[in-house]
């Protein structure tokens, strides 16, 4: 395993993604689609709490929709070209961090539409940022292993069907983290639940990384 | 070895002794007349049992789950899927006794601010899923690999959403748990832990005793298919 054959891959994912641009604007159209629709839904007026679950439910469905690709980039036997060049970890580390850098990227053009369409005040950025990466990190984490296993069974809707019960803790944890990120709560509260969120992502990773071998090799 | 129970009776007549103790003795022993609770109180031996019991059906899954991943032994595999289909049934009875329980005391058989209604009903969400995920693949082999990989997910989430999320929970309205009328852990008087404990070896009994039922019919019909 090395770090220099991570970087490699993060690049092949990214040159791919780049070489086929209609996914990438497909999916652009797609979240800039749902939050027009939001915002012609509640006619430009909204609480900031109907906001935040709006916001993270844009981001669920899209992220559902980016990662449920991940697998089908390549064709198949060029997986059987990469079962011999690397290690499933350092696979499955590049499909991670890739996901998650794409997730966040969604994450900001959403936030952005959205703080566009409705001006909401966002009392702690520097919160609201770090639950945008954390989420990130946990969405990719999760929907990355169950794309490896719903891409090999041809149902589009499996990946939502495992993924959203499985998904709802660190939801959960994550629409609290944003709520209160405008309304002041207790320091220690908000900690409590930023270590919360942290755990469950370092937990979904090391069962990733643990797991995946099992589902790469044949 | 663990084949061998299956087939043996003695932890059978145990099971019914048990569970007829519970039945019988459950709505006879005298038992601490508390406001709004009252007689609902027997629920106890039934309600909480079942998740109990759900727990450990789950964990046998797990067990038999990973026991998959490290031999690729496809029996482990239907073992894993039996034992979670009735750690499914349990869970459903779980959340039914709880809903007619929540009508008598609470008024209502859905209640929102209940942290553990809700995330039981997430926990069966997520178990239906599996069944789902399994139903959805033709190759046998695939379909013991991802679900076994799934399953350990779906055990992992199960634990958050049992034990972890209700003790973040500020406030529950199940005993024990805030400042509402009813028991805690201390309540619980002798008499009611007579039947209690009885109540939760017998229903995890009769959920075993199930799973070992549907295990047997699977493994007569690999035998009929000249799999074994």
């Amino acid at each position: 395993m090395s770090i220099g054959n991570i970087i490699h891959l993060i690049r092949k994912e990214a040159i791919l993604e780049l070489r086929n641009k209609a996914i990438l604007a497909s999916m652009l159209i797609y979240v800039i689609g749902a939050s027009f629709i939001v915002y012609f839904a509640f006619q430009g007026q909204i609480e900031f709490q109907v906001w935040a679950a709006i916001f993270w439910v844009i981001i669920l469905f899209s992220a559902t929709n980016i990662i449920g690709k991940t697998f089908d980039k390549e064709v198949r036997f060029q997986y059987n070209y990469l079962r011999t060049v690397v290690h499933p970890i350092e696979l499955i580390i590049s499909k991670l961090l890739y996901n998650a850098i794409l997730i966040f990227v969604f994450e900001l053009v959403v936030f952005l539409e959205m703080l566009l369409f409705f001006g909401v005040d966002i009392d702690n950025m520097p919160l609201f940022f770090l639950t945008l990466f954390l989420g990130g990190i946990g969405f990719s984490n999760l929907f990355t292993l169950f794309s490896t296993i719903t891409s090999r069974t041809g149902n589009v809707v499996l990946l939502s069907v495992l993924g959203f019960p499985i998904i709802l803790p660190l939801l959960l944890l994550i629409l609290r983290l944003t709520g209160i990120s405008e309304v002041d709560v207790l320091s220690t509260d908000t900690n409590v639940n930023i270590g919360a969120v942290v755990v469950l992502d370092l937990i979904t990773a090391a069962l990733s990384l643990v797991l995946f071998p099992y589902l790469w090799n044949e | 070895m663990f084949e061998k129970i299956l087939y043996q009776s003695w932890w059978k007549v145990l099971t019914i002794l048990l569970l007829s103790f519970t039945c019988v003795y459950g709505f006879w022993v005298k038992i601490p007349l508390l406001p709004i609770l009252e007689e609902s109180i027997r629920n106890l031996f039934f309600h909480v049992p079942m998740w109990f019991s759900m727990m450990f059906l789950m964990l046998m899954s797990l067990i038999f789950s990973l026991k998959y991943l490290v031999s690729f032994d496809s029996k482990s595999d239907v073992y894993a899927s039996n034992f979670a289909v009735v750690g499914f049934l349990m869970g459903c009875l779980g959340i039914l006794t709880g809903m007619v329980w929540a009508k008598v005391t609470w008024g209502a058989w859905w209640v929102f601010a209940e942290v553990k209604l809700n995330a039981a009903a997430a926990a069966l969400l997520v178990y239906s899923a599996y069944f789902i995920l399994r139903s959805s693949f033709v190759d046998a082999e695939l379909k013991a690999k991802f679900s076994a990989v799934y399953s350990i997910f779906a055990f992992v989430m199960f634990m958050v959403f049992i034990n972890v999320i209700p003790r973040l929970a500020t406030s529950s309205l199940h005993p024990g748990n805030g400042g509402n009328p009813g028991f805690n852990s201390y309540d619980l008087d002798n008499h009611l832990r007579l039947v209690f404990y009885p109540a939760i070896l017998g229903w995890i009994g009769i959920g075993f005793w199930l799973s070992s039922q549907l295990i047997r019919i699977n493994l007569i019909k690999r035998k009929i298919d000249d799999i074994d």
